[in-house]
């Protein structure tokens, strides 16, 4: 279980979080949307220790404002938007960077293959002899994303269940590896873990997440299943645009379609 | 990479495409046997009897027998001097692999970005001012007091650097470089203060050390600077987890598990360590900083618990040949060791500087 509560933060005048409350349980993938600038990415850089904001975070029942990097790296793995990397490392030394800490094993053997089998998940098969610095975006997002299972490999650890925490991961991708990721994750649950995702792709949204956080100028707007939050009323008001949401076969989820007509008042 | 792995398709277990862990393993090996045998030409060995040389090395040893004379000249003169070479190459490249790391920059160097500078102004205080302590005093804290002051020099100057160059996590490359020169300038004219201020003898030392030299090498002045040395290259290797995962970012470290500002901490003091009492022994030597670990990463990769051991020996080999080579091309006389590495690496800054073009206009 992941519990935020009263998270509020502040950068200078501008309020970017207000008294945000967020829930995520262990099993679903729990999806968090709304237009830039609404406090996503925020929310979750809070909720992983990574910025400072009032109010609590608590993960697995421990507050994270009380566990050390170690601990949190043995309960969570964070996948940020792009970032660079400062050294010409290989794609297989990158990956095998989810290695340092907080690993849920000693077997060597299974370790030392851990990186390969990361990156065949991943789509990246024979991959690990390129640069990172030579790849596609899409192809080290990917990369970026091997290397955050290899750090919580197995979803469970000892009884508890492990996060898996991704801002925009599918934004570079082509519409095949977002099928393939957004998988990844819906396994990932299955598995017993968690999976938290700041996405913008509504329509990926409906048909992976399990439960979804609507945000809207850094208050939540709506929570709940993706058909309850998902509608033309909410999205459309959050979003300042005309949003039709209809219902397609064969899952019966939501399916958003942007009006080019109609710009919200 | 790609021919590696297609080479090794025949029998002997396969190389991982991507790894080159095996590489640098087999790199160590070899740099330590050149090593030693550099470290046996510095002592003389190959330029004049080899037996004698070898005599006098063992003979401390109760090996062999050898005069007192050969005896005198081997461990008194050029065994300090060796060690010293040894120790600050190693000690010099290591602290520029840590910097480089710590600045997440293949261009940070102790010696460009002011560091030496500011142990080289820690070191002419303790020399002047230290005139002015009770003789007794003095002599019992000589070369201890300029060992201290430059560390301190070198310590002030890296944290002054990395408050203006980073922010919010990340380091402008463009920023680095200017505030080291600045810092520079303004260490040298504090240095140069100081200068004035000294008196005749204090002056004849401080031209030589400034230039770089090892020439005035001592098992005094090794006892004094060395056991600061040996203290940063063992803790060195303990930061290169941290400094691997902080090539990702602060927050990606973070998330990985790395005590970030612990790690910072350490690494800003590992290298005012090495920097400060490498500068109180032979004052500025530059270049050997940014010249080892980047011709290391081209053959090893960055990882840094392979880069760090392997940049000690390196280092090492590299300041050694170039005392080598400024013993013998203007011998009787010699070059200060400053102006060879200087020679050697400037040309090599600038091609390091067009291979990372893309990474200074960004």
């Amino acid at each position: 279980m992941l519990k935020a509560t009263g998270i509020s933060v502040r950068f200078g005048a501008s309020t970017v979080l207000e008294g945000v409350d967020f829930t995520a349980s262990a099993g679903q993938i729990t999806a968090i949307v709304g237009p830039n600038g609404s406090g996503k990415t925020t929310l979750l850089k809070v909720m992983t220790g990574e910025i400072p904001g009032q109010g609590s975070t608590h993960l697995n029942g421990s507050d994270i404002a009380a566990l050390s990097p170690v601990d949190m790296a043995r309960k969570r793995a964070v996948l940020p938007q792009a970032g660079n990397v400062a050294f010409p490392f290989t794609v297989l030394e990158l990956v095998r960077l989810g290695l340092t800490s907080g690993l849920a094993t000693n077997d060597a053997d299974h370790l030392d293959h851990l990186p390969e089998r990361a990156l065949s998940r991943v789509g990246l098969d024979g991959f690990g002899g390129r640069y990172v610095q030579d790849l596609s975006g899409g192809e080290r997002q990917r990369v970026q994303l091997a290397r955050v299972l290899v750090q919580i490999w197995e979803p469970m650890l000892d009884g508890e269940p492990r996060w898996l925490f991704l801002d925009e991961p599918v934004s570079a991708l082509d519409i095949g590896h977002q099928l393939i990721v957004m998988q990844i994750a819906r396994d990932y649950a299955r598995a017993g873990g968690g999976v938290v995702a700041v996405m913008h792709d509504l329509n990926l949204t409906a048909m992976f997440a399990d439960r979804v956080t609507l945000l809207g100028e850094g208050r939540v707007r709506a929570e709940g299943r993706p058909a309850e939050v998902l509608t033309d009323h909410a999205l459309s008001a959050c979003y300042g645009c005309v949003l039709r949401t209809n219902t397609l076969p064969p899952a019966g989820g939501p399916w958003i379609l942007p009006q080019a007509t109609g710009i919200h008042p | 990479m790609v021919a590696l792995s297609q080479m090794d398709e025949g029998g002997a277990p396969a190389i991982r495409p991507g790894d080159r862990r095996a590489r640098a393993r087999g790199l160590r090996a070899g740099l330590a046997v050149l090593l030693g045998f550099v470290m046996l030409v510095s002592l003389g060995w190959g330029a004049a009897d080899d037996t004698r040389v070898l005599a006098a090395i063992g003979a401390r040893l109760g090996l062999a027998e050898a005069s007192l004379r050969d005896i005198t000249i081997i461990w008194d003169i050029r065994m300090p001097r060796m060690v010293t070479a040894a120790l600050v190459g190693a000690s010099l490249a290591v602290a520029g692999a840590v910097m480089q790391g710590l600045f997440r920059n293949p261009l940070a160097d102790p010696g460009l970005v002011g560091v030496s500078a500011g142990a080289g102004l820690g070191a002419v205080a303790a020399i002047v001012l230290g005139g002015f302590l009770p003789a007794a005093l003095a002599a019992f804290t000589g070369a201890y007091l300029v060992s201290f002051a430059a560390f301190l020099g070198g310590w002030a100057s890296v944290i002054v650097l990395y408050r203006i160059a980073t922010r919010g996590g990340h380091t402008s490359v463009a920023t680095m470089l200017l505030a080291g020169i600045a810092l520079g300038a303004l260490t040298g004219a504090l240095t140069g203060f100081i200068v004035y201020r000294a008196n005749d003898d204090q002056l004849r030392d401080l031209t030589f050390w400034g230039m770089g030299s090892v020439a005035g090498a001592t098992w005094a002045k090794l006892v004094a600077a060395g056991p600061i040395i040996a203290c940063a290259l063992v803790a060195a290797p303990f930061l290169a987890r941290g400094l691997d995962a902080l090539s990702l970012g602060e927050p990606v470290a973070a998330h990985m598990g790395i005590h970030v500002q612990k790690l910072k901490r350490i690494a800003v003091l590992t290298v005012a360590a090495s920097v400060g009492a490498s500068v109180a022994i032979t004052g500025g030597i530059g270049f050997v900083g940014i010249v080892v670990p980047h011709l290391l990463r081209l053959v090893q990769g960055p990882e840094h618990r392979t880069l760090l051991p392997n940049a000690a020996l390196l280092g090492a080999i590299l300041l050694l040949i170039a005392d080598i080579i400024s013993r013998t091309v203007v011998a009787p006389a010699e070059l200060p060791i400053g102006i060879v590495t200087a020679t050697l690496g400037g040309p090599f800054f600038l091609w390091i500087l067009l291979r990372n073009r893309a990474i200074l206009e960004s």
